[in-house]
């Protein structure tokens, strides 16, 4: 775990260009849902019209949130890149389902996404939180040491 | 190039993978068939009886009869059961089928009604595209009718869109997973019409009870005489018109075949409420909504009757799973 800490932390302005990258896929997402149910013949999703959601209180907020209060470790690259997975996978997976919902019908195979999604986010958040935690732990032991040495 | 720069590389073959797996969603879903089932050659014997003459090429749609409910109920009544078909441009009829098709205005809408008179609930029957039971095995309602030397035919449940719900049809279970709550209509063997609710009676329970046929997609519009759809109760959240189809039961073997258009500037199309209204009028004791929208297509003596359309701007039948028909 030391390894993706000491190997990339990411400063506060990745954080930033992140939170603008999930705002720019969460307008793209409202704009789609909004074009796509001029089309649908009055027949409405809730899952396409807010699949915007995902990206803007998935990614948008908590990376603003990072890079403007988060004064300890930052998500290095591994939980990064499974958190964002994980909320790429959710966004898609509402748009598809609000698709096949407008339509009139179903795919089990629907199940995929949600499950590759909360399970993505998931694992990444738990690997972020082993991050902190060991952090933490790193930090302690160094100052114990500082403290005993004569 | 930069994008496959290490950094990346988890990222694009993340993204490959995701665009795949939706490519792959989607073939499964609209376009690979599936074929789960073959009607068997002993049901469409009854079927190969028809004969070919009693089809007919005229050019109906201009020429049926705009009338009032009550005009039509007076119609109806007074064609005979003859020994040899008769058919006219808006009607049929030999020693066990009648039929008057009409056409009506109402709420700015267009819409088809098929008085329907039978001497037997086995002349109601319903058809697979390319007789088979499957998934993405879908053909035109003309196609399926002519093939089943359909008199009378709309469009159906159109069950192959749904991956759970009864189909029951012509009296063989071909999927027993129920749907959550959906209402279902039954066909009995003797012609009566009830609806029922998925999840509290088993499609095995209705097959060994002898449901002739289970239709399943609804809501339920009519029961006993009153209408049971509420004003804002829509088909897929909609709440717009639309081109609708419905099927109705006046009394024992006497049904209402009922086909809207919509979505165009000279039809507006109905709401379930509307559409449930309008079957009251004609005197339905129990109606049902079948699939609609695109879908929503009637076939009388071999002709499109109505306008079928999915976008508004063209004409054109969509394809379907299933159709509703009287033949032999």
């Amino acid at each position: 775990m030391t390894l993706f800490i000491s190997d990339i932390e990411p400063g506060k302005r990745n954080m930033r260009k992140i939170s603008l990258f999930y705002l720019l896929n969460a307008i793209f997402c409202a704009l789609f849902g909004i074009i796509y149910e001029q089309f649908s013949h009055g027949v409405y999703s809730g899952y396409m019209i807010f699949a915007f959601a995902f990206p803007l209180v998935g990614g948008t907020f908590p990376f603003a949130v990072l890079s403007l209060f988060a004064h300890g470790l930052l998500p290095g690259r591994l939980p990064r890149f499974l958190y964002n997975a994980g909320i790429a996978a959710l966004t898609v997976g509402s748009m598809m389902k609000g698709v096949l919902e407008i339509y009139g019908t179903t795919n089990d195979l629907l199940k995929i996404y949600r499950f590759a999604g909360f399970g993505f986010v998931g694992i990444g958040l738990i690997i972020y939180a082993a991050e902190l935690l060991s952090a933490r732990k790193s930090h302690h032991e160094k100052n114990d040491s500082n403290e005993n040495q004569p | 190039m930069g994008i496959f720069r290490k950094k990346y590389k988890w990222g694009v073959i993340y993204a490959i993978l995701l665009i795949a797996f939706t490519a792959y969603v989607i073939l499964d879903t609209f376009v690979i068939a599936r074929v789960y089932a073959k009607v068997s050659s002993e049901e469409n014997i009854g079927m190969q009886n028809a004969s070919e003459s009693t089809l007919s090429t005229n050019p109906v749609k201009e020429l049926i009869l705009q009338a009032t409910p009550e005009e039509t109920a007076d119609q109806n009544n007074t064609i005979p059961f003859t020994d040899s078909a008769v058919i006219t441009d808006n009607s049929y009829s030999d020693r066990d089928i009648r039929i008057t098709v009409t056409k009506y205005r109402e709420y700015d809408t267009t819409i088809y009604v098929a008085d329907v008179r039978i001497l037997s609930a086995e002349y109601l029957q319903t058809a697979f595209a390319r007789g088979e039971f499957g998934r993405n095995i879908t053909e035109k309602t003309s196609t399926i009718a002519e093939a089943n030397n359909a008199i009378l035919a709309i469009n159906g449940d159109y069950y192959g869109a749904q991956t759970k719900g009864y189909v029951l049809k012509n009296g063989v279970l071909y999927r027993e997973s129920a749907s959550g709550n959906k209402e279902d209509l039954v066909i009995w063997a003797d012609g009566s019409f009830e609806i029922i609710t998925e999840g509290e009676v088993t499609a095995q329970t209705l097959a060994e009870d002898g449901a002739l046929q289970v239709l399943s997609f609804g809501p339920a519009l009519i029961m006993d005489g009153a209408i049971v759809v509420s004003e804002n109760e829509e088909v897929g959240k909609a709440k717009a018109s639309n081109p609708r189809t419905a099927i109705g039961i006046i009394d024992e073997l006497h049904y209402l075949f009922v086909v809207s258009d919509g979505r165009t500037s000279t039809s507006e199309g109905l709401s379930l409420y509307q559409l449930a209204e309008f079957m009251q009028g004609l005197g339905a004791d129990v109606a049902y909504n079948l699939d609609g929208g695109g879908s929503s297509t009637m076939i009388f003596n071999g002709e499109v009757i109505n306008n079928p359309t999915t976008n508004g701007n063209s004409i054109k039948e969509r394809s379907v799973s299933d159709i509703v028909y009287i033949g032999y």
